[in-house]
């Protein structure tokens, strides 16, 4: 990536639009602190994210393409074991909770390999509420749903939005996306090509 | 305290998985058994040779079944990339190396009732009670010793796709002392100890056990982090 100048304000929106390969991912993972950039400044809530990781990692989540699950485990104890790693407790009621949220109460103790994409990608997301963030940064979120799930999901991130939560958001399906974001950019060959409000991006057709 | 609560998490975490797919451990253990036969078939029927070498026997097959169990160990953590989320939530690479480690050794401390009651049967040996708990913690001393390095270098060669040949080269020369202590020190539970030596075997390899858990628990975080 070269030539990348963002700003976003706390609890502000971006949406990144661009063909595969333009550097969106990259751009999030430099974000989330999982790749170093050669040269250049990154500042997360002000903060260099390699030398306050742990500061700057407890105020971001991300989901990504994958989705980060044990096929292995039930979502049930999924969210359990996200409870208990960020120290909390992990009663059966907030687990149900979160289950509800999801929509998936009634698949709570069936393990997640046996789940279709669109319900391994909610339980993903709704791993976010324990989390947290104060940045949430999605990878392609709208992907692998139904149109049912793509309004769940954008009714989803639109109370989350209302909470002050920042949203970066990576996607080719603008037309569920756009309305999220403030800001938009297109990238291209890993440059920022154009950048405005994001509804502008969606009547540019990305 | 955070630390040793996410260790302790990801512990209890992989040996659930590890239950789940029990058909793997299984695996891992027939390994183990095949191994020590073929060593009985190399040797021939006669039972002296087999006794002399049955503590080499027993420490190739454990170093043997831990590359099996240790490549598996982080490909559960590849798949879906559920590494890249546990770091992300965060938690601690260091509680991450504890855990996994500690779930590993779990593992192969399993192996144990299966390969001693093995080896004595078809090696022909005859250790006393003692001689049984001796071996015990000799076994869980090399287990120790092979799981904290396996899991550091099976998180290197994790994303690598010659990850089941890489994990070994790497792997084996670094323990070597823990096979020379393991092999010596079983040897003299099972052979006899006239000179008493074992209490400085298994010290050697606690003192090797030390620093490997210590090193590669300051090592991990580095070796996970992408760059």
């Amino acid at each position: 990536m070269a030539h990348v100048d963002l700003d976003l304000p706390a609890g502000g929106s971006l949406l990144l639009a661009g063909a595969n390969g333009s550097g969106k991912t990259t751009l999030l993972r430099l974000l989330a602190g999982r790749l170093e950039a050669s040269a250049g400044t990154l500042r997360l809530f002000g903060l260099d994210p390699r030398r306050h990781r742990g500061t700057v990692r407890s105020g971001l989540s991300m989901v990504a393409h994958h989705l980060s699950l044990y096929p292995r485990l039930t979502a049930a104890e999924t969210l359990a074991l996200w409870l208990r790693l960020g120290g909390e407790p992990a009663p059966a009621d907030r687990v149900r909770d979160l289950l509800a949220e999801a929509g998936l109460e009634a698949h709570g103790n069936v393990e997640v390999g046996a789940y279709s994409a669109g319900m391994r990608k909610r339980l993903a997301l709704v791993r976010v509420r324990i989390e947290r963030p104060r940045l949430l940064l999605l990878d392609e979120p709208f992907s692998a749903l139904d149109s049912e799930g793509r309004a769940w999901l954008a009714e989803w991130l639109a109370g989350l939005r209302r909470e002050g939560v920042g949203l970066v958001l990576a996607s080719h399906a603008l037309e569920w996306s756009a309305p999220l974001c403030e800001q938009g950019v297109r990238l291209a060959a890993g440059q920022v090509t154009w950048s405005g409000p994001a509804a502008a991006l969606l009547e540019a057709g990305g | 305290m955070r630390l040793a609560r996410q260790a302790w998490l990801i512990f209890r975490k992989d040996l659930l998985l590890e239950w789940r797919g029990r058909a793997r451990t299984v695996s891992v253990l027939l390994f183990g058994v095949v191994t020590l036969v073929l060593f009985s078939f190399a040797l021939g029927p006669e039972a002296e040779p087999l006794r002399r070498g049955a503590a080499g026997f027993l420490t190739l097959a454990l170093l043997l079944s831990s590359v099996l169990g240790l490549n598996e160990s982080f490909r559960l953590e590849q798949e879906d990339r559920a590494l890249e989320g546990l770091l992300l939530r965060p938690v601690e690479p260091t509680a991450l190396f504890y855990g996994k480690a500690l779930g590993s050794a779990f593992l192969l401390l399993l192996l144990a009732l299966i390969l001693v009651p093995a080896a004595v049967v078809l090696y022909d040996l005859s250790p006393t009670p003692a001689g049984l708990l001796q071996l015990a913690g000799l076994w869980a001393l090399a287990s120790a010793g092979l799981a904290a390095p396996g899991t550091l270098y099976a998180a290197i060669t994790g994303r690598l796709q010659s990850q089941d040949v890489a994990l070994p080269l790497l792997l084996f020369p670094l323990v070597v002392p823990v096979l020379l202590g393991s092999v010596k020190a079983m040897d003299l539970v099972l052979t006899g100890d006239p000179m008493h030596q074992l209490r400085s075997w298994a010290l050697l390899l606690a003192g090797f056990d030390a620093i490997y858990w210590s090193v590669c628990g300051i090592l991990f975080p580095f070796a996970i982090e992408e760059s």
